[in-house]
C-alpha cells in the first residue's frame, strides 16, 4: 500500500530520515512524542510538503506521479488541519459530494447523527471531540482504500477516543484490503488497533514490530548491579541505569524467565520500549 | 473544480449580510446621486464581487486549513483555475447587477440609457479583471496581510516607474498624452477588442506566475 525508502527531510532544526512500509490489510501505527516528525511524514505522503531525496510508492506507484485518481482512494486526517471553521457540515456535504465519486452520503449523514454532531452549526464552535469525529466520518465515507490518520485521538478523552477507534475497526471489518497508517502519542490508542508499529524519536525509525511480539515477548528486567554482571547480554536491547541497579529492555522474555527466575521482570508495554529504546543505552 | 466552487459560495454566503449591505449602497448611490455616478455604481459593486476571491484565499488559509485542502482530490493547478474562475463569475455577476441597477435608473428617470453609460459598462469590466490579475499572485505569495502590504509596495513601484517614464519622455521630448490621444481616437471595436485581449493576456499571464507560486507552496 504505502512504501517510503530512505526519505530524508531537512529543517534548520530538525531532520527526517524515515523508511516505512503499510501492508495490504494491515493496521501500522506511527508512535513518537510531540515534534518527533509524526506530521511531517504524513505530509510528505501527502505531498503537502516535498521530501529532499529517498522513494516513496502509493498504491504501488512512484508518489511523484500519483494523481487526483489516486486520491480518491485516500482518507486523510490531519492533527492541525481540517475544513474551514466557517462551514457547516450541511455545507461541505455538498463539497464531498462533488469533490469524491464514491462519496456515501446517507452512511455519512447517518454517522453524523450517531454521534449526534450538529449539522447547521459552524464548525468552529464545535468542541475538540465534535471536530475530531466530523474529520474522521468525513476520511471514512468515501469508500477509501488507504486512511492516512495523523493524531486522529489528539485531545480526546477516553471514551470519545474509544469510539473513534471503533469506528476504525468498522471501516476496516467491510474489506480486508483496506490499510491505516495512525499516529498517536498516546499508545493504549495503538496498543488495541495496529498490526505493527513503528516508533519515531527525534525524526529517526527507531523501532518496528508486530504488536503482538511486542506485547508477548518484550519485557523489562529491573537488576542489581551483581545480576547485570552475571546475565546473559545477548537478547538485552537497551539497559537504563537506576537507583536499584539496572533495567533492561529485552525481545526474549521467555528466556529470561526460564533461565534466571529470581530477577525481576516486568512485561513490556509500548510506553515502556519508546522510553527505552529513545532514552537507554545499548549494550 | 465544482467542489470548490460550492465551498466558495458556502463561504461567500458566511458574508450575504456585508453583500447586501454593499448592494443597498450601491442602490442607494445610483439613486440619489447624480449621473457621475454610474461608473461608481458598476465599478463599486464589480470590484467587491471579484475581490471576494481573494477572501475566499484568506479563509483557505485560516487554521492551517491548506493542508487539508490539499488532501482532498484537489490539485494546485485546478485550486488556481477554481479561483480565477470564481473571481471572474464572482466579478462578472456583480457587474451585471451594477449595469442593470444604472440602466433601470437611467430608464426611470430619462426615460433612455446613454451610450456613456454602456461604454462606462464594458471599460470598467476588463479593468476588475486586470487588478483580480495583478491582485491574485500577491495574495497567493504572501497571503493576507503581508499581501496587502506587498500589493501597496508593488502600487508604489508603478507609480514610481511611471513617473520615471514621463520624466524620460520628457527629456526626449517625446509627447505622451498626444500618444495617448491617438490610441483613444482609434476605431472603437478595435479598441474594444485590444483591450479584451490584452486583459486575457495579463490574466492569462498573472494565472501562470500564481501556479509556479502554488506549486511551490509547502504547508
Amino acid at each position: 500500500m504505502l512504501k517510503m525508502e530512505h526519505v530524508r527531510k531537512n529543517y534548520k532544526s530538525f531532520s527526517l530520515n524515515c523508511s516505512l512500509e503499510v501492508k495490504s490489510g494491515y493496521v501500522t501505527g506511527l508512535i513518537g512524542k510531540n515534534g518527533a516528525g509524526k506530521s511531517t511524514i504524513f505530509k510528505i505522503i501527502l505531498g503537502l510538503i516535498t521530501k529532499d531525496s529517498g522513494r516513496i510508492s502509493l498504491f504501488d506507484k512512484d508518489i511523484q506521479i500519483t494523481d487526483d485518481q489516486d486520491k480518491q482512494n485516500l482518507g486523510v486526517v490531519l492533527s492541525d488541519s481540517g475544513f474551514s471553521g466557517y462551514l457547516s457540515i450541511n455545507d461541505i456535504v455538498p463539497v464531498l459530494e462533488h469533490l469524491y465519486e464514491h462519496f456515501d452520503k446517507s452512511a455519512f449523514l447517518k454517522q453524523i447523527q450517531r454521534f449526534g454532531l450538529p449539522q447547521n452549526q459552524k464548525i468552529k464552535e464545535f468542541s475538540t471531540g465534535m471536530k475530531a469525529k466530523l474529520k474522521i466520518i468525513t476520511a471514512i465515507s468515501h469508500n477509501a482504500k488507504f486512511l492516512l490518520l495523523d493524531e486522529p485521538t489528539a485531545g480526546l478523552d477516553v471514551t470519545a477516543r474509544d469510539e473513534l477507534l471503533d469506528m476504525l475497526r468498522e471501516f476496516m471489518e467491510q474489506d480486508e484490503t483496506r490499510s491505516i497508517l495512525i499516529s498517536s502519542h498516546v499508545s493504549t490508542d495503538l496498543e488495541t488497533l495496529c498490526d505493527d508499529l513503528y516508533m519515531i524519536h527525534e525524526g529517526n525509525i527507531i523501532f518496528h514490530e508486530d504488536t503482538d511480539v511486542l506485547l508477548s515477548d518484550y519485557a523489562l528486567l529491573k537488576i542489581t548491579p551483581q545480576q547485570y554482571s552475571d546475565i546473559d547480554k545477548r537478547y538485552i536491547l537497551k539497559s537504563k541505569i537506576e537507583n536499584y541497579g539496572y533495567r533492561c529492555l529485552t525481545n526474549q522474555k521467555q528466556y529470561y524467565l526460564e533461565n534466571y527466575p529470581k530477577i525481576t521482570i516486568e512485561n513490556g508495554t509500548i510506553d515502556q520500549v519508546i522510553t527505552m529504546m529513545s532514552g537507554g543505552a545499548e549494550i | 473544480m465544482k467542489g470548490l466552487l460550492i465551498k466558495d459560495l458556502k463561504l461567500l454566503k458566511v458574508q450575504k449580510n456585508f453583500f447586501l449591505l454593499i448592494l443597498c449602497i450601491a442602490i442607494g448611490t445610483a439613486i440619489f446621486a447624480n449621473n457621475t455616478s454610474v461608473s461608481f455604481v458598476i465599478g463599486f459593486l464589480s470590484f467587491v464581487g471579484t475581490l471576494f476571491t481573494l477572501s475566499s484565499i484568506s479563509y483557505d488559509e485560516f487554521d492551517n486549513g491548506n493542508a487539508f485542502l490539499f488532501s482532498l482530490p484537489i490539485t494546485r493547478k485546478s485550486y488556481v483555475a477554481e479561483k480565477y474562475g470564481f473571481g471572474m463569475i464572482l466579478g462578472g455577476s456583480f457587474w451585471v447587477f451594477g449595469t442593470l441597477i444604472v440602466i433601470l435608473k437611467e430608464i426611470i428617470a430619462n426615460k433612455y440609457v446613454s451610450m456613456d453609460t454602456i461604454i462606462a459598462a464594458f471599460i470598467i469590466l476588463p479593468i476588475v479583471f486586470v487588478v483580480l490579475a495583478v491582485m491574485m499572485p500577491f495574495q497567493l505569495k504572501f497571503g493576507g496581510e503581508k499581501g496587502r502590504i506587498a500589493i501597496i509596495c508593488a502600487l508604489m513601484i508603478v507609480f514610481i516607474t511611471g513617473i520615471i517614464i514621463t520624466k524620460i519622455a520628457n527629456a526626449l521630448q517625446i509627447n505622451l498624452s498626444s500618444i495617448f490621444n491617438q490610441i483613444a481616437a482609434l476605431n472603437k471595436s478595435i479598441l474594444i477588442l485590444a483591450i479584451i485581449v490584452v486583459t486575457f493576456l495579463v490574466l492569462f499571464l498573472s494565472y501562470r506566475i500564481s501556479l509556479s507560486i502554488m506549486k511551490k507552496k509547502e504547508f
